[in-house]
């Protein structure tokens, strides 16, 4: 058996979720971390993974998961664009940036789709799709083919930043930080209220936690910048945590339910 | 320490109240203004003690003892005894403030009143008692029977103690209590609101369609249920008026507005299961 030969380019915890699940479905896997930031680097390398300096030409499909610092999105895939061959498939997140966007900057767009990649959604049974209208035919093929691989659906939806399950989630999160912002109720009872009173497989804030709280951020200012509403601007709590997500706490500062 | 609870309003959030409560060992005295709505609400919760019986939850014996503690009153005048009184009238403000203006003539300077309003200010309503400082929200969940979940809302000028008393009541009730501030929504139907606002959003501005997106929500996400297979149960209208009741009380914060979507379905008729037609069709 031929094995798929993939490059996996962007930010973590993203890279090693997808470069984890794609080894172990067989996937000769190369990659490389965003160099900024500190963190990237204590990241543990997947194991059976080859970390590589530059994108290798000889891959079947490349991955670009940077959903952040966009600079860095826009830099991987030019890089990519530059070196890999004008046929080679390259599936992008799309949720903070859209298809059409990322499309702008490169120099073949029609090899390009997008991903709804959050951290741990790949825990789910579906990936979600969005093409640009320039998007080749054959490579929404090979990115259902990509999802089969992987054990999973897929839905094409249309390119719209946040897509669909990273839109709602990341709502559904920013009305919690509303709610914690104004100390409404703490943190574990509003987990407990939505798990219990409207059956949520996840209440809100554990969402975040899984999510990354910098991620959320990054899916509703990208939502805010696109539509241009304030039904989408970050709650300030949510923003007090993000600023302080390297140091681990679920909510940096509440002043108790009392009067 | 509360032994006697008096439950205002006798319909589907009451009787279930009255038979958790039952259930837990305190006397419940059962009120409604209406004699015919008060004896079929009592016929109701034996029906349904006696169908717990065979779903195993408990025992006939318990069955038994709970039904003896629920005492029907017709009149007001007879809740003076209770500790603890939860009105579930309607979902009228003017409704509940004359309530709990007869009330506190009636009951005890010491007892509690509680209101399981989902929607309406815990304050306001406090505010044409003696002693606002022991009324406070108590939220149950349809059915109050088999949901586990009490939102116990603190009014402006709520005191610990009430809290502290109504989470007790809702603990020996084996249900789970969480403690909010009395704001539009509460938690539940606050925070759930983007689940429906933004999947018509997506839906209106054709990111995908009914199917896919309920598609998307359960299986990529885990969720039990997608957004439109969950407006369809709870009612279009329902589920409209609740959003329209927030977005008013938050001076139409955008994050809470409704969409066209909604108010086309409940003009329509279509207004989910119960009518067969909602965003799907139901035979």
């Amino acid at each position: 058996m031929v094995r798929t030969r993939l490059c996996i380019l962007g930010e973590s915890p993203l890279v090693e979720e997808y470069a984890s699940l794609c080894l172990n479905k067989g996937f000769d896997v190369s990659f490389r971390f965003n160099a900024e930031g500190k963190k990237e680097t204590n990241v543990k390398a997947p194991r059976g993974a080859r970390k590589i300096t530059r994108p290798l030409k000889a891959v079947d499909l490349a991955l670009e998961l940077t959903n952040i610092g966009t600079e860095a999105k826009q830099r991987n895939l030019i890089e990519l664009d530059a070196i890999l061959t004008a046929r080679t498939p390259i599936i992008s997140s799309s949720v903070t940036v859209s298809v059409s966007e990322q499309s702008s900057w490169l120099r073949h767009p029609q090899r390009l789709m997008g991903i709804g990649a959050l951290p741990s959604l790949l825990e789910g049974g579906l990936i979600e799709f969005a093409r640009s209208s320039v998007t080749d035919e054959g490579v929404l093929k090979s990115a259902d083919q990509f999802a089969k691989q992987l054990g999973k659906e897929s839905a094409h939806v249309q390119d719209s930043v946040g897509l669909v399950l990273p839109r709602i989630l990341c709502m559904l999160v920013n009305e919690a930080y509303f709610a914690l912002t104004e100390n409404v109720a703490l943190p574990d009872d509003i987990d407990t209220a939505m798990r219990l009173g409207t059956n949520y497989p996840l209440g809100p804030v554990e969402w975040a936690e899984r999510l990354g709280v910098q991620q959320v951020q990054a899916v509703m200012m990208a939502l805010h910048r696109t539509l241009g509403e304030d039904r989408y601007r970050v709650a300030p709590m949510l923003q007090r945590t993000a600023a302080l997500a390297g140091f681990n706490v679920r909510v940096p500062s509440r002043n108790g339910l009392s009067k | 320490m509360i032994k006697t609870i008096a439950i205002v309003g006798s319909g589907t959030m009451g009787t279930g109240i009255a038979q958790a409560a039952a259930l837990a060992h305190f006397d419940v005295l059962l009120n409604d203004a209406s004699a015919e709505i008060l004896k079929k609400a009592m016929e109701r919760i034996k029906e349904e003690l006696r169908k717990g019986v065979s779903r195993g939850q408990h025992t006939a014996t318990e069955a038994t003892e709970a039904l003896s503690r629920i005492h029907p009153r017709k009149g007001f005048n007879d809740l003076g005894e209770a500790d603890l009184v939860i009105e579930a009238a309607v979902e009228e403000l003017d409704v509940k403030k004359e309530i709990f203006k007869k009330l506190d003539d009636i009951v005890a300077p010491a007892a509690i009143l509680a209101t399981n309003t989902s929607s309406l200010s815990v304050t306001a309503i406090a505010s044409l008692t003696k002693t606002p400082e022991s009324v406070v929200g108590m939220h149950f969940f349809n059915p109050a029977t088999a949901m586990k979940l009490v939102e116990i809302v603190r009014g402006a000028q709520t005191s610990d103690e009430t809290v502290k008393l109504a989470s007790g009541v809702a603990t020996k009730m084996r249900k789970t209590p969480v403690i909010c501030r009395d704001t539009p929504g509460f938690i539940v139907n606050r925070i759930a609101r983007p689940f429906y606002g933004e999947a018509l959003r997506l839906l209106g501005d054709q990111v995908a369609s009914v199917e896919e997106i309920d598609r998307i929500v359960r299986v990529e996400g885990g969720f039990k249920m997608g957004p439109f297979e969950l407006m369809d149960l709870i009612g279009i209208d329902v589920n409209f008026a609740v959003t329209r009741s927030i977005f008013e009380q938050f001076f139409t914060e955008p994050r809470f507005r409704p969409h066209p979507i909604q108010r086309q379905m409940v003009e329509a008729g279509t207004l989910g299961r119960k009518t067969k037609q909602g965003f799907y069709t139901y035979k």
